[in-house]
């Protein structure tokens, strides 16, 4: 039986070079992940993070970078008890089709029964749905219940 | 909530639109031309109609009955192919679409689920919707489709 992961794709007008730039800048980030920022050297081996008012939501290290094709890195959440359960994986196709680039994110390498998987599975949509907009309009989108648990995540609940 | 084990599609998305301008690009044919292959669905839009999707050449793409409808919030139908024997052949699915506002986007839950194990009609629609809804989100939310999805695709 296969171990459960989360796949999603989605469309976007834009160039892979774009996309790729998007996934790794960290001010662009901020603007479309609802105000959590990556950041990274982006070489292989290097640390992964993703951070919100300074503090770490998400903890990893880099473990592919091919651009503008490929992007893998492991993924640990810091949050909600999260960091009890092993680090997963994120991987990033891009594939350019004409004018259009299909996006293929897969996330794995959880346990059965993780907790990780349910939040992130919830995550992951409305941030891809934010970066198509945020691309192709300008625009970025939020989420209150989103913002609430990575606000929450950061430790910054008032 | 669908069975374990039973063949499935889910695709959520959000687009920064209304829940009455999304429902209307869903049911429209001057909207799914633009997103959806340069078809249109023809139904009477109400619980126990006939609903089928046309394809630019005559054919009948799919084909089934409204189950419910809620303008502009949920809406279920049954949705059998009726142009590939191989998929034909697995019968009705069944297809759920939720609308739900959230702030200034809508929050769309597509469900596509099915009656037979190892479905090849569910694998069909699991690469067929992701451009379909992208698309959908780039046109509503910048007038303008993906160019991949404005046209039937030639030999299909």
């Amino acid at each position: 039986m296969s171990k459960p992961s989360f796949v999603y794709v989605i469309y976007i007008a834009s160039t892979p070079e774009k996309v790729f730039a998007a996934l790794t800048d960290t001010d662009m980030s901020r603007r479309y992940w609802d105000g959590n920022q990556v950041e990274s050297d982006w070489r292989v081996g290097s640390p992964f993070k993703l951070k919100r008012e300074g503090r770490d939501v998400v903890g990893g290290a880099v473990l592919e970078v091919d651009p503008p094709h490929r992007l893998v890195y492991s993924f640990h959440s810091q949050h909600d008890g999260l960091d009890k359960e092993p680090p997963s994986r994120v991987t990033f196709t891009i594939e350019r089709q004409k004018d259009q680039v299909k996006l293929i994110v897969t996330h794995d390498g959880f346990e059965p029964g993780s907790k990780a998987l349910e939040a992130i599975s919830r995550g992951w949509p409305l941030v891809l749905s934010s970066l198509k907009s945020f691309l192709e309009a300008g625009k970025v989108l939020h989420a209150p219940w989103y913002d609430q648990e990575t606000r929450a995540a950061a430790g910054a609940v008032s | 909530m669908i069975a374990p084990g039973k063949p499935a599609f889910v695709y959520v998305t959000y687009i920064r639109t209304t829940r009455e301008k999304l429902w209307q690009a869903l049911i429209e044919p001057e909207f799914t031309r633009q997103y959806w292959a340069g078809t249109w669905q023809e139904s009477e839009w109400k619980a126990g109609a006939p609903w089928r999707i046309m394809i630019p050449d005559g054919r009948v793409a799919d084909s089934g009955e409204i189950i419910e409808i809620e303008p502009p919030r949920r809406l279920v139908l049954t949705w059998r192919n009726e142009f590939k024997p191989e998929l034909r052949r697995e019968g009705y699915s069944r297809l759920t679409y939720q609308l739900e506002t959230q702030g200034d986007m809508v929050k769309l839950t597509l469900t596509h689920e099915i009656d037979w194990p190892e479905s090849k009609f569910i694998e069909a629609v699991s690469s067929g919707w992701p451009a379909i809804i992208s698309s959908l989100k780039s046109l509503l939310e910048t007038g303008e489709s993906l160019e991949a999805t404005r046209r039937w695709p030639a030999g299909a």
